[in-house]
């Protein structure tokens, strides 16, 4: 071919306008203290290793201004794949330069295509959004585009990770594929969601709000819970996506990604039996006791900020994926709450999905009690946590370090509802309920009739902790495999999870079970 | 179709900006040919990690026992001879990031008070909808036995107050808000 | 005479392990408390028995607990008890219980615990011993209009105190009328709180004075000397922090008027043991009795260091009835000592406790050095107890070498995990008004600019470490490899049944 000739122009030109576009949109992005689309792509990516698609479709008029980067260059979205650390992952980047990245036609087409590949593929799938919502000229066609987008998120839902990550606006119908999917992060400052605007919000309301205080990341993170990963810049958010996916496998049929531990398999961990306290009232922190039994203490957390009484998140040990639920007693005393349980039922869900082995380690006092926790459905969504717990046919290991009472024991991975192995520490109290409930009603014309009911009480509740609350009573009666020197965690688990890996459950074949919602 | 973008290749120098609470700001480039520069400036920092567990940083024939005490994302907490700074880790692209968000973001109306260490709650003085001052003693936390009266860093109304007297509170723990 | 064979050491820490090396040297057979708020602390291992009291179901904490305490004595058959500081110590009804069990108190008798205890009862006694007081109300306050009625007399500022109060709890200083009100509830408050006793008095604050402190030490037949004074001055919050013997502000003859002063109570009230005389120094050289704590000081050390003299061996002597053997001419100050209290505290953040784990602790060696410490590497700083680490003791030559080798000590003392008032005490040592030795007890807030001590480059170099870490963790997370072939390879049987 004629590299000089005309033909050959005419596709460098095509390239010319391209990296243009590409200027300019740097330029727009970073006088908002944002990315462009390509320079977050840049970032997720391995070096050199992502391919672009669809770069020049465009729902601008074809033919006469074909190729100008000022007419809807690439329809505001930049789709492809490419390689993060190694694996194949598909990407699509709304692109807030060409108009506002609002959702039109060949935009919504774009994605689709690249979403039907990745599920081919069996590929995961990042959607980095940064949106002005649907596009108002294209009328119903944007919002079939969005029902389209919907649609393959849920078919792909359990199939392939999702991943979304809001990188500026996201409003109204815009915020339920972020919904849908597996894991929303969140960069602070200049990313909001919410399915109604302040705007809306001061009309119907009277109320002022501001965008950070309605949608933005801090109140997804610690309020909605939509937000499971914040961070303060974008740099840190697309980091934080490598990290987490670097736990994942690519699909439902593979096992977990391996990553080559550096850790001590037979690390004999001391330092973990300093963590409950004597004190059966004190707290603590759960994740000091995760950090020291997890490979080189590195834990990623999930919904860090929401619903802080339970901790989920993603560890490895002897180099494979794991995924952690443990009640923190440091918060509410580690009691279950509402959102506890669903944050807790959605991690569990996510793991049985992609064969991630679930740990739970239980300190749990009970389910919180109170009015508004009855009012706002407590059972149903206490019920959530124990239908995935139940529902999940991945290896389930327990380790119950302190309290394990009544209905939250059974919730909480018990043995009963399909837990592999349990383990307790010599710290463990398992009984229907705690000493001071217990005793005040087995005991209470006792305590009615003594001179000092408070120390009667004490000593009383101190015989009921030796005698009752123990691990050994569970111990003799098979509800508990072993009781265990908490030094010697780490390596009971690698052995269990190990024997684990080629557990397989028979479950009748049914379309779908109907989770309690 | 490959990016047209600028390739990055791991000769180039890494650059980071790095900012204290005050208003203190380091820049530091390092490069595998030319070393470290802080400010421009070449330097020779040298980290050493004794044999007792402890880590220390040589510089101009001194050593300075450090540690890291706080971390979250890019902001850390460095403890250095016994004395500790708070940093934020910029790189070109953040620090610019952040820049814009300081001058075109509204200043969040809601401040929240919380409280510095754990302890008890004595006695509250705050009630909400009160209109208060900077400085105004908001409540008394008894910790270590040592009552410390805990005083509003803002002017404005209390707006709502999470404890009461008698709790028992956790370090961070978001005692009241505020609003301005 | 009755031979001492075993004590109780009825409290915690440093001052637990400094009586039992005292005992050790005597001959004496040491029991300590357990308790279930810091089972695996040091001062356990260094006791000949443990009394464990982790399974215990009262609200009274373990060291205040004195029918517990008492029961253990005579359950295991122990001559004497020594309170250390704080706690029990000053409680004359502890020492009341033990006359009356016949276990042996070491500390003075009951009767002039109360006394001394008791500030008004304290006052009245010292106006009448001709000793120099700040005036002040003649008994508790009913309520804060009373307060103001008398701060008119004696003119502002005014302090009010805890009546059974010390070590700055229950103190507050007002500056004018309008501030009364609040102060009152919040002094009252503390007090009820601190000492389980609500009453407070009222007395004119001296401002800037210095705070200076007698040692004296007295037996059953009423012979008594002083050890010399110890310079307190540098408080916060009349908290102290540094402390040093002798004071570069007295000259030999107002040591000696203070002196007899200090001997002049002791006798007064009869007082046997070791105690300490507090006293306020003006600028003119005036000064002015404060109150009396009868128990060991925390700060004893640096008496001992220059004088050589032990005084818990000297306590326990003097709870034997024997009699004293030294005379005040004996007494001769041999150079310089400063204690520096090592606290886990936030210097930073207004000294506010930093609770934690002490990761490690590597302590200086040397000539003239002199560590009191209950911690190790592993130790858990308690919200329960004070926050105080160790006490590093520098003994010199003279003022200024003294200083130079504390400050060379600070250097060598590193602790990692908890933040310290290590950066404070070098802060103090290297200001110019410390070290001249002009300083008095608003120093910190007067003549310190930076309440720690910063070296140069120091905030460089911390950035550049807080640069390094983060440098360091991406890329690790950027050459992060996923072996994901690893994941491709399922057992076939498994893979037949993952699907649904």
């Amino acid at each position: 071919m004629d590299v000089n000739g005309k033909i050959f122009k005419k596709f460098l030109d095509r390239r010319h306008s391209s990296d243009l576009h590409l200027e300019q949109a740097i330029t727009k992005q970073h006088a908002k203290g944002k990315l462009s689309a390509r320079e977050r792509i840049e970032l997720l990516f391995d070096r050199n290793t992502f391919e672009e698609i669809d770069e020049f479709a465009t729902s601008a008029k074809a033919g006469s201004d074909f190729g100008k980067a000022d007419r809807g260059f690439g329809d505001g979205v930049v789709t492809g794949f490419g390689k993060i650390n190694g694996r194949l992952t598909f990407v699509y980047a709304q692109d807030f330069t060409v108009m506002g990245g609002s959702l039109g036609a060949i935009h919504a087409q774009k994605i689709t295509k690249i979403m039907d590949l990745s599920m081919k593929m069996g590929a995961p799938i990042i959607g980095l959004i940064d949106s002005g919502g649907a596009r108002i000229q294209d009328g119903v066609v944007s919002l079939a585009g969005y029902s389209d987008i919907f649609l393959r998120n849920v078919q792909a839902s359990g199939v392939i990770p999702q991943i979304s990550v809001i990188m500026g606006p996201a409003a109204g119908g815009a915020v339920y594929s972020p919904a849908l999917t597996d894991f929303t992060f969140m960069t602070k400052h200049t990313s909001y969601m919410f399915v109604t605007g302040p705007n809306v919000v001061k009309e119907v309301l009277n109320e002022d709000v501001t965008t950070d205080e309605l949608g933005g990341a801090d109140v997804h993170a610690r309020k909605s819970g939509v937000a499971n990963f914040i961070f303060e810049d974008e740099e840190n958010t697309l980091l934080g996506v490598k990290r987490l996916l670097s736990y994942f496998p690519s699909n439902n049929l593979e096992n977990p990604a391996f990553i080559e531990s550096t850790d001590n398999r037979f690390r004999f961990e001391e330092k973990l039996r300093d963590i409950v306290p004597d004190d059966p009232n004190k707290p603590y922190d759960v994740k000091d006791a995760i950090k020291l039994i997890v490979d080189n203490g590195r834990f990623l957390e999930v919904s860090e900020l929401y619903a802080q009484n339970i901790v989920t998140g993603f560890a490895r040990l002897n180099g494979k994926s794991i995924g952690i639920v443990a009640n923190q007693p440091k918060i509410l005393a580690g009691t279950l709450d509402i959102d506890a349980s669903m944050k807790g039922a959605k991690f569990v869900r996510f793991c049985d999905s992609f064969n991630i082995p679930i740990l739970t380690l239980e300190d749990v006092p009970g389910f919180l009690p109170g009015v508004n926790q009855e009012y706002g459905g407590l059972i149903k969504h206490g019920a959530k946590l124990l239908y995935a717990y139940c529902e999940a046919t991945v290896p389930k290991v327990t380790v119950i370090l302190r309290k394990a009472y009544g209905g939250a024991f059974c919730v909480m991975n018990s043995k009963n509802i399909g837990g592999d192995f349990s383990f307790a520490w010599p710290t463990a109290e398992i009984a229907v309920m705690g000493p001071e409930g217990a005793v005040a009603i087995l005991y209470k014309k006792e305590l009615a009739e003594a001179t000092d009911p408070v120390k009667v009480k004490k000593e009383l509740a101190a015989k009921y902790r030796e005698e009752i609350a123990n691990p050994y009573i569970a111990d003799e009666k098979g509800y508990i495999d072993e009781v265990i020197d908490p030094a010697d965690t780490r390596i009971k688990l690698i052995v269990a999870f190990e024997a684990l890996e080629s557990k397989h459950v028979n479950i009748p074949s049914r379309k779908h079970g109907n989770i309690p919602l | 179709m490959k990016l047209s973008f600028k390739k990055r290749s791991s000769s180039e120098p890494v650059k980071y900006i790095t900012l204290g609470k005050d208003g203190k700001k380091y820049e530091f480039i390092y490069s595998p040919t030319d070393g470290l520069r802080v400010n421009s400036k070449k330097q020779d920092i040298e980290i050493i990690d004794d044999a007792d567990g402890f880590t220390y940083i040589k510089f101009k024939n001194k050593k300075f026992p450090v540690e890291v005490i706080e971390q979250n994302q890019n902001k850390f907490v460095i403890l250095i001879n016994g004395v500790s700074y708070n940093y934020t880790v910029e790189t070109p692209l953040s620090y610019q990031r952040k820049q814009i968000i300081e001058k075109t973001m509204k200043k969040s109306k809601t401040g929240f008070v919380s409280a510095p260490m754990p302890g008890k709650i004595i006695e509250v003085f705050a009630e909400e909808n009160a209109i208060i001052n900077e400085g105004d003693v908001l409540l008394i936390l008894e910790a270590m036995k040592m009552q410390n009266e805990i005083l509003s860093t803002i002017s404005g109304v209390v707006k709502k107050i999470n404890i009461k007297q008698g709790d028992n509170v956790n370090k961070d723990d978001i005692l009241l808000e505020i609003r301005q | 005479m009755k031979k001492i064979n075993s004590i109780l050491i009825a409290n915690r820490g440093e001052i637990a392990i400094r009586i039992i090396k005292t005992a050790k040297k005597m001959g004496i057979q040491t029991y300590v408390i357990k308790t279930a708020k810091e089972p695996n602390a040091i001062y356990l291992n260094f006791a000949d028995h443990i009394c464990d009291f982790t399974e215990r179901f009262d609200e009274i904490p373990e060291f205040l607990d004195v029918e517990k305490l008492i029961e253990t004595a005579v359950q295991y058959k122990i001559d004497a008890i020594h309170p250390g500081y704080g706690f029990l110590a000053e409680n004359p009804y502890f020492a009341q219980r033990c006359e009356e069990e016949k276990i042996e108190f070491i500390g003075p008798s009951a009767d002039v615990i109360y006394k001394m205890g008791n500030k008004t009862i304290a006052k009245q006694i010292a106006r009448k011993h001709k000793i120099p007081l700040l005036e002040g109300s003649k008994g508790n306050l009913a309520n804060a209009d009373q307060a103001i009625e008398i701060a008119k007399i004696i003119g502002y500022p005014v302090i009010l105190k805890a009546a059974s109060g010390g070590g700055g709890r229950g103190m507050r200083i007002v500056e004018n009328d309008s501030q009364m009100e609040k102060n009152f509830r919040l002094a009252t408050n503390e007090a009820e709180k601190a000492f389980n006793d609500p009453s407070v008095f009222v007395e004119k604050y001296v401002r800037n004075p210095k705070h200076i402190e007698f040692q004296v030490l007295a037996d059953k037949m009423g012979n008594t000397i002083h050890l010399g004074e110890r310079e307190c001055s540098v408080q916060r919050k009349h908290q102290k922090l540094l402390e040093e013997s002798p004071s570069p502000a007295l000259t030999e003859d107002l040591r000696k008027r203070m002196g007899e002063a200090a001997i002049r109570i002791t006798q007064a009230v009869k007082y046997y043991s070791a105690g300490t005389v507090e006293f306020l120094l003006d600028a003119d050289g005036g000064f002015y009795f404060m109150e009396m704590n009868t128990r060991i000081q925390v700060e004893h050390p640096v008496t001992e260091e220059i004088t050589g003299v032990d005084l818990i061996e000297q306590q326990i002597r003097v709870a034997q009835s024997e009699k004293l053997t030294l005379t005040q001419d004996d007494i001769k100050i041999n150079g310089w000592a400063i204690e520096c209290r090592i606290n886990a505290e936030d210097v930073q953040a207004g000294f506010s406790p930093n609770l934690g784990t002490i990761q490690k602790i590597s302590l200086p060696k040397g000539e003239g050095i002199r560590i009191d410490t209950g911690i190790e590497s592993g130790s858990v700083i308690t919200p329960f107890y004070d926050s105080m680490i160790a006490k590093l003791i520098v003994h010199g030559e003279n003022r200024e070498k003294t200083i130079e080798a504390m400050l060379n000590a600070l250097g060598k003392l590193r602790i990692k995990g908890v933040k310290t008032t290590i950066p404070f005490c070098k802060a103090v040592l290297t200001n110019k008004v410390f070290v001249n030795g002009t300083f008095n007890t608003s120093f910190i807030e007067k003549d310190m600019e930076k309440t720690y001590f910063q070296e140069k480059d120091e905030e460089m170099l911390a950035a550049f470490f807080a640069t390094y870490n983060y440098a360091n963790e991406i890329r690790e997370e950027k050459d992060t490899w996923v072996d994901h072939e690893k994941g491709k390879n399922i057992d076939p049987w498994l893979l037949n049944k993952r699907l649904r």
